[in-house]
């Protein structure tokens, strides 16, 4: 047992060591110590805890610990680089059910005075909303459940009216304090997560994930308040902050409000200028087949990669090193542009490269790179499709107009490499394919690109 | 202010100091410009072509008695009494070298500017005469070397059979080799390079050179983007090399100076005796002496059949081109000094006061510390000027040394954010503390206080938070998240206070808490470390 404050003090060291984590992903030297502080102070945090004099812990808590840490280890090195988008969401949930568990155990303990109901209806409220929409975005990613937005007629006035009785509950809740006001209140609120991110469609997913990943450290914070323990509320507010950058950062990428992205069911209904826009980039697309690229590439100095979420389906991200480290061999200069938005999670594509050990000072973004198109002899562009959309500049009516694109087609070769010829997710067709610069290498992205190793080595 | 553009005298220039092009542009620029008659002739620009520019033919008296003088070499003893008490002279003058000649000039009280001393930063590229005759200098070493070379420089397949690329090695990478290994490419040789300096290796690469180097580690750069003398077991491994490179190269192009010093020998007799009959070296140092040992200054020596060019006035021989971009150095070097209108010596100017010799003929050189502080300030290595290399569509080398993972963040949040961020924090404050004060007990004062100093935390957390995440390379968003995920399994805490006492709704309810908090903490800490572990420069 140690002195209260002794572990009070224990609580600010874990708090300072979150702080550091997350100074230490701000590059790839020192990210791996970051974590290391993250590790440390959660140890901290819980040691401290659990040596609390007022601790008259139950076995089944200790065991529950060991249980847990075990699942937790297990999923997490299990699960393979392209999954890590379910894995996140997944966990999001997890933290979300935390906190609403937390919020009915302070329930079940009786009594409570109206400013800790209000924190904890508060923290319940946002809990359940991580929760489900967690679950729901977790099956969306794997796959489960269609990625295409769930539109009901009257959407927003479903979340209008689930607000309302949120709310209504919550002022019956904080007069009369009783349990069935929040138990109800948390199933609207959980049917208001499912429902909000039901309505978000394919390619924002990115986005749906950052907010979660926001939500679950208010979620967090709610709970300090709640528990009044400060580490709580730093940690909530560390978490909460991260994930509201991400997501402004990715819909700043696609030229787009947040309001737009949650509440605008983007991509489901074909967009109306489409329909009057007869004239189609016209003309047919030009193929190219494996060996001919593998020639050009031969012939090339400069040559960059924009890897899309196609790659990660493909799991084509260990040919395409191959590919890499081909061309590098014959003193081509390789480099990767990644769009904020490529793959379903902020830095996916980042990810997928460096699990197949491509370095990653050639892994550029796209402000870092896309003035050097028009120095590039080829470009290859890979299960990407919106964010290589040259309509967005040129279009002012297209749907992802303004939206900044990677402009592959100033350079002097692209070669697109798709498996069909449908459309990206925001269902509009791709003036690039038609460009005179643009050859299409049809095919699944690994198979595609494996060819093309081959006649490079042949 | 009067220009006055002399004919050089020494034996076998052909070059000017400006060209009717230049000319017509300092007449622009609101100067009057006297040309000596037949100045420009060796370098085909005929009289009546400056007048059209817009100058006056004058005779030599006439041209020497300008208010400024330009010229291309150093001038002789009589050209120095020709000039103006209290004139100007701007010229190539090595005044390390020519210690008499600037004495004489210093009695004739004159200012003189030596083109040969502009320092090598960047702001004075476009004045630096010496890299515009080092790149003429490299293109006329390999046409010297194709017109003595028996052979195609591009590989054929005639009807007739095949013939195999011309192989050219290119020793130092500094301007002159940049020019003459682009020249070399451009006609379709192979083409190799050597420098010390391993900056040197992108530019080789980017002009499609192939880059030499020996396995001894030894950095050779030195100052000014010249190189640096190399240790003895540098230079073994070196000659190695090119006792290796002589039985196959066809062609050696020489280029490497030390400044101040007689070039270093690099060629030695018995690479030039390895090498084919046939095969040709051209000397570009042959000035400070050569790199091939065989080198006579001046002239071709031939030895088992190979060829040793020894050319000192390689940028005479192309006198067109050399006299307009000397010309134009001269244009940028007076519009930096001030122009027609403003012109003046600032001994402030960083790009102007070393290449000041004389000031009224006070000795004015060598340059003051001052001055060369400030030249330290600039990007000390100047890179070659790619854009002058002629006969290739100029690659830009790939942005070296950009870090990424350290660049600051896409943008900063805005400040507008952050002040809403203020607000917001402010009214949760305010309806948080009306809320606790309305409903007032015993412990109001105590409750709110306590409050006050969690809300207080929470929103600076939330700065420290915005502060932290905009710092995160965007490469590393994926794995932020993961930790963000394990982190805020710190949830943990409530349940842990949740679950205590005896076995009851209540605790058993914390207990599940703790259960999923603590998978989502194993969890993301470890898929967080696996993500990073795979991150590989």
């Amino acid at each position: 047992m140690l002195a209260i404050e002794l572990i009070y003090v224990a609580y600010i060291v874990a708090a300072v060591l979150f702080i550091l984590a997350l100074r230490g992903l701000s590059s790839q030297e020192t990210a791996k110590r970051g974590n290391v502080y993250g590790i440390v102070g959660m140890a901290i945090a819980i040691g401290a805890t659990l040596s609390l004099p007022a601790g008259d812990f139950h076995p089944l808590l200790v065991g529950s610990i060991a249980i847990a840490a075990v699942i937790g280890a297990v999923m997490a090195l299990r699960v393979g680089m392209t999954q890590m988008p379910e894995m996140v969401a997944l966990l999001h949930s997890f933290v979300g059910l935390a906190a609403v568990l937390v919020g009915f155990s302070l329930q079940l303990r009786g009594e409570a005075p109206l400013a800790e109901r209000v924190e904890i209806y508060v923290d319940v409220i946002i809990g359940a909303i991580t929760t489900t929409g967690s679950v729901l975005a977790f099956l969306k990613l794997r796959g489960t459940v269609s990625g295409k937005p769930l539109l009901l007629p009257a959407r927003h006035f479903l979340n209008l009216a689930m607000l309302i009785a949120i709310v209504v509950l919550g002022v019956m809740y904080g007069r009369d304090h009783q349990d069935w006001t929040l138990e109800v209140a948390a199933v609207i609120a959980g049917v208001l997560g499912m429902h909000l991110v039901a309505a978000i469609g394919g390619a924002d997913m990115p986005v749906v994930v950052s907010m979660l990943n926001s939500y679950s450290g208010w979620t967090a914070a709610a709970a300090g308040f709640m528990l009044k323990q400060d580490v709580l509320i730093i940690t909530g507010a560390l978490v909460g902050s991260s994930g509201a950058i991400l997501s402004y950062i990715m819909c700043r990428a696609m030229n787009r409000s947040i309001w737009n992205v949650i509440f605008g069911g983007f991509g489901a209904t074909p967009p109306p200028s489409s329909a009057k826009k007869p004239a189609q980039p016209a003309g047919d697309v030009q193929e190219i087949d494996a060996a001919t690229l593998a020639q050009r590439l031969r012939e090339s100095k400069n040559v960059i990669i924009v890897p899309g979420y196609g790659m990660a389906v493909a799991r084509a991200q260990h040919a395409v090193r191959e590919l890499t480290e081909a061309l590098r061999k014959q003193g081509v200069n390789v480099r990767f542009a990644i769009h904020p938005v490529a793959g379903r999670l902020p830095g996916h594509m980042n990810v997928l490269l460096a699990e197949a050990n491509v370095p990653y000072d050639i892994v550029l973004e796209m402000d870092e790179i896309n003035h050097d198109f028009p120095t590039t002899d080829v470009a290859i562009v890979i299960g990407a499709n919106d964010i290589v959309n040259p309509a967005a500049e040129e279009d002012p009516t297209c749907p992802i107009a303004g939206m900044p694109v990677l402009q592959v087609w100033k350079s002097k070769l692209v070669v697109v490499n798709k498996r069909s010829r449908a459309a990206g997710y925001a269902g509009i067709d791709n003036p690039l394919f038609y460009k005179p610069v643009t050859k299409m290498l049809f095919g699944d992205a690994k198979d595609a690109i494996e060819k093309v190793v081959a006649a490079l080595k042949a | 202010m009067k220009l006055g553009i002399v004919h050089e005298t020494r034996t076998g220039e052909r070059r000017v100091a400006a060209s009717p092009n230049v000319v017509a542009r300092f007449v622009k620029g609101g100067w009057e410009v006297d040309v000596e008659r037949g100045a420009g002739v060796a370098a085909s620009y005929p009289d009546a072509a400056y007048e059209k520019a817009g100058a006056k033919i004058v005779d030599r008296a006439g041209a020497w008695s300008a208010d400024i003088v330009l010229k291309v070499r150093p001038p002789d003893e009589a050209e120095v009494g020709q000039l103006r008490e209290g004139g100007c002279l701007i010229s190539f003058l090595y005044p390390a070298q020519n210690d008499a000649l600037v004495a004489a000039l210093a009695q004739r009280k004159v200012t003189v500017l030596a083109m040969d001393q502009v320092p090598r930063i960047s702001r004075a590229q476009k004045m630096d005469a010496l890299s515009s005759m080092a790149n003429i200098s490299g293109y006329r070493a390999v046409i010297e070397a194709a017109n003595r070379f028996g052979s195609f420089f591009t590989g054929q397949f005639t009807a007739a059979g095949k013939v195999p690329p011309g192989k050219v090695l290119v020793i130092g990478a500094g301007v002159a080799g940049l020019a003459a290994l682009g020249a070399a490419k451009g006609l379709g040789a192979i083409v190799r390079a050597f420098d010390v300096r391993a900056a040197a290796e992108d530019q080789v690469k980017s002009l499609g050179g192939e880059f030499l180097t020996v396995k001894v580690k030894e950095a050779g750069e030195g100052q000014g983007g010249y190189a640096k003398e190399m240790s003895k077991d540098f230079i073994d491994a070196e000659y190695a090399l090119f006792r290796e490179q002589a039985k196959d190269v066809d062609v050696v192009i020489t280029t490497a100076l030390i400044p101040g010093k007689l070039a270093p020998k690099l060629w030695l007799k018995d690479m030039v005796e390895l090498m084919k009959p046939g095969s040709v070296v051209v000397d570009l140092a042959a000035e400070q002496g050569g790199n091939c040992e065989y080198t006579k200054p001046g002239e071709v020596a031939e030895v088992n059949g190979v060829s040793i060019v020894g050319y000192t006035d390689l940028p005479s021989r192309m006198a067109s081109v050399a006299s307009d971009l000397y010309g134009m150095n001269l244009w940028h070097f007076l519009e930096e000094m001030g122009g027609a209108s403003g012109w003046k010596v600032d001994r402030d100017n960083d790009a102007v006061r070393p290449a000041l010799v004389l000031e009224n003929g006070e000795k004015m050189w060598p340059a003051p510390p001052v001055a060369a502080m400030a030249k330290k300030a600039e990007p000390a290595v100047t890179p070659p000027p790619k854009a002058e290399v002629k006969s290739t569509p100029a690659t830009p080398a790939p942005a070296p040394a950009k870090s990424h993972g350290h660049g600051p963040p896409t943008a900063a949040p805005s400040r507008g954010s952050g002040v809403l961020l203020v607000v917001v924090g402010l009214i949760a404050a305010g309806a948080w503390l009306a809320l606790r004060l309305g409903y007032a007990d015993t412990a109001v004062s105590k409750e709110s206080a306590e409050l006050l100093q969690h809300l207080t935390i929470f929103v600076m957390a939330v700065f420290v938070g915005f502060q932290v995440v905009w710092n995160v390379t965007p490469a590393l968003h994926t794995p932020l998240m993961s930790v963000t995920n394990a982190i805020s399994g710190i949830i943990v805490v409530g349940g842990l206070l949740g679950g205590t006492g005896d076995l009851h709704a209540s605790s058993a309810v914390a207990i599940v808490a703790t259960l999923f908090a603590t998978i989502n903490i194993a969890g993301g800490f470890i898929v967080t470390r696996r993500m990073l572990a795979m991150f590989r420069k």
